[in-house]
């Protein structure tokens, strides 16, 4: 007999564990079939960021939409609290943020909020008060104040915002969605989206359970010169400074003689 | 036509940029100086993260002042004992320079102290020269006085650090003076090439003429040969330390500048020595 107890408590503790698992794992729904008009976005001289569409299936056709655009990597960022020292508006304190997503954008067909629950949004991080939850910070110099994180928090959706590296649009005109089933939308890659891995992901919500689920990745990635001056930069700065100095003496002596006054300065 | 800057990490309005280097270039041949001190705050204004602006500018001062040097140096206005001692003093002011502008970035305060470290500067540098334009026009209005103010502004402060020792012979200017004021105006122009991303000869040509005693020709001609090795080092070091070169935002500016200072030149024929000054004054206000 209590053998049996045991072994029911055992397999209870299991599916008090799985469940959460099973129930948030979005790879094991079923499968949102996608399509992006490109999946590499090359930086090159011309660049000023890029738009890419996204097409897809729902496979539970009327149910919910919420599309998620994410770096691959999470960012470490340093924020400078700014303050008045005498009459100087200068840094006071800083803290180092971790966990925060480089970019985070997200389309949904209606309010993330009367789609799923609360738990459930911050599990697939899905909404600002997920990101909020998820992100770490850490005061590197100055005093902590009781409103800090707030304060940083708002300060990055901010600074996000205006770079247009976060947004929020919980409208059906955006992600435009035919017959219940057909849906498409754009992204904009701003200029500020540096080189890596972005991850596009598709959720199909009915009655706040996730149903169906998808993936596609968006590679950013410098080429020819642009890529060739950061690496040269980043990997042999010595080499790069060098060559920086000789290209500029190079060009001054050569304006000198084409304008034949000696340039100016 | 948009061009992404790599180093910078953004992407920018090619004319916009070109525009900025031809408008600093149209000043810097009107009034026949660098343009760093004007440069640095107009990339910030447009949106260049501020160390990238400083040290890119530094890159562009190379190339913008080279020729000017090469030219100088073929007419023999460059006095090189003199130049490489102000230049010695240069790299340890720009090599201590970078470093500062590593612990300020860490601190998150580079912007603010460059602020302010600009305001200062330019306040200073703009107000002598607007007084001293001044007098210049009223005493040109009583010729009298004029003759009076010529004696007493004999360079006294030449005569004070002649004293002082390292004296040496420095046979291009026909001086003999102590070899610290040079080396120390060069260490605090060279720390400011690294914070402020100048050349610095708004501070190093008067200092050069009213404070060392150098004759004006061979004060400019020295001055460009320092400000073509110092703001060398500071690219360097910056590329280095703090990788913050663009080379592409430098070449756009440099292709600007080059043909705006064209203009400036020729524009500078047909005013006034005191009416030019007058307007750099009014063009250097913080």
């Amino acid at each position: 007999m209590k053998r049996i107890l045991f072994l029911f408590l055992v397999l209870g503790l299991g599916c008090l564990w799985a469940a959460p698992a099973a129930a948030f794992t979005p790879e094991v729904k079923q499968k949102v079939v996608t399509a992006a008009s490109k999946n590499l976005i090359e930086i090159g001289l011309s660049y000023s960021g890029d738009q890419v569409h996204f097409f897809g299936v729902n496979p539970v056709p009327g149910s919910d939409l919420i599309i998620k655009l994410t770096a691959e990597k999470d960012e470490e960022i340093k924020f400078s609290v700014k303050g008045k020292v005498g009459p100087f508006w200068m840094t006071v304190k800083q803290y180092e943020v971790t966990g925060a997503p480089f970019i985070y954008k997200i389309h949904a067909s209606k309010p993330v909020k009367e789609i799923v629950s609360e738990a459930v949004a911050q599990e697939l991080e899905l909404g600002y008060p997920a990101i909020r939850h998820k992100m770490k910070m850490h005061l590197s110099s100055g005093a902590a104040a009781a409103d800090d994180g707030d304060k940083v928090f708002k300060g990055m959706l901010k600074i996000k915002e205006e770079a247009n590296l976060y947004n929020i649009v919980e409208d059906p005109a955006r992600l435009q969605v035919a017959e219940g089933k057909l849906f498409k939308h754009y992204f904009r890659f701003p200029p500020a989206a540096t080189e890596g891995r972005y991850q596009v992901e598709s959720f199909c919500f009915s009655k706040g359970e996730l149903v169906g689920y998808g993936k596609d990745i968006i590679e950013i990635k410098k080429v020819g010169l642009e890529h060739w001056l950061t690496q040269t930069s980043q990997n042999r700065p010595v080499f790069f400074g060098i060559l920086a100095v000789v290209i500029a003496v190079a060009a001054g002596l050569l304006v000198g003689v084409i304008f034949g006054k000696g340039g100016h300065h | 036509m948009e061009i992404y800057l790599p180093i910078a990490g953004m992407s920018i309005n090619f004319f916009l940029v070109l525009g900025i280097g031809g408008l600093v270039g149209f000043l810097s041949g009107l009034f026949g100086v660098g343009g760093g001190f004007l440069l640095t705050p107009l990339m910030m204004m447009i949106g260049i993260p501020p160390a990238v602006a400083a040290a890119s500018d530094s890159n562009q001062i190379v190339a913008a002042a080279s020729s000017g040097a090469f030219a100088h140096w073929r007419l023999g206005n460059v006095d090189f004992k003199m130049g490489l001692i102000i230049l010695a003093g240069g790299i340890a002011g720009g090599t201590i320079g970078v470093q500062f502008v590593k612990i300020l970035r860490a601190a998150g305060n580079f912007e603010f102290v460059m602020k302010v470290v600009y305001v200062l500067m330019l306040g200073l540098v703009g107000g002598a020269m607007f007084m001293e334009s001044l007098r210049t026009i009223l005493r040109s209005r009583d010729p009298g006085a004029a003759a009076a103010v010529a004696e007493v502004s004999e360079p006294k402060l030449a005569r004070l650090f002649a004293k002082m020792p390292l004296k040496m012979n420095f046979h291009r200017s026909g001086l003999q003076t102590s070899a610290i004021f040079p080396f120390a105006i060069g260490t605090i122009v060279g720390i400011m090439a690294a914070l402020l991303g100048v050349g610095g000869g708004f501070i190093m040509v008067p200092a050069m003429i009213y404070i060392i005693g150098m004759p004006t020709i061979a004060a400019i001609g020295t001055d460009l040969f320092q400000i073509v090795l110092t703001s060398a080092n500071v690219t360097l070091q910056q590329a280095m330390v703090n990788k913050t070169v663009d080379l592409l935002l430098a070449l756009i500016l440099l292709f600007g500048s080059t043909i705006g200072a064209q203009f400036g030149a020729a524009f500078g024929k047909r005013l006034k020595g005191e009416q030019i000054r007058i307007l750099w004054r009014s063009s250097s206000w913080p």
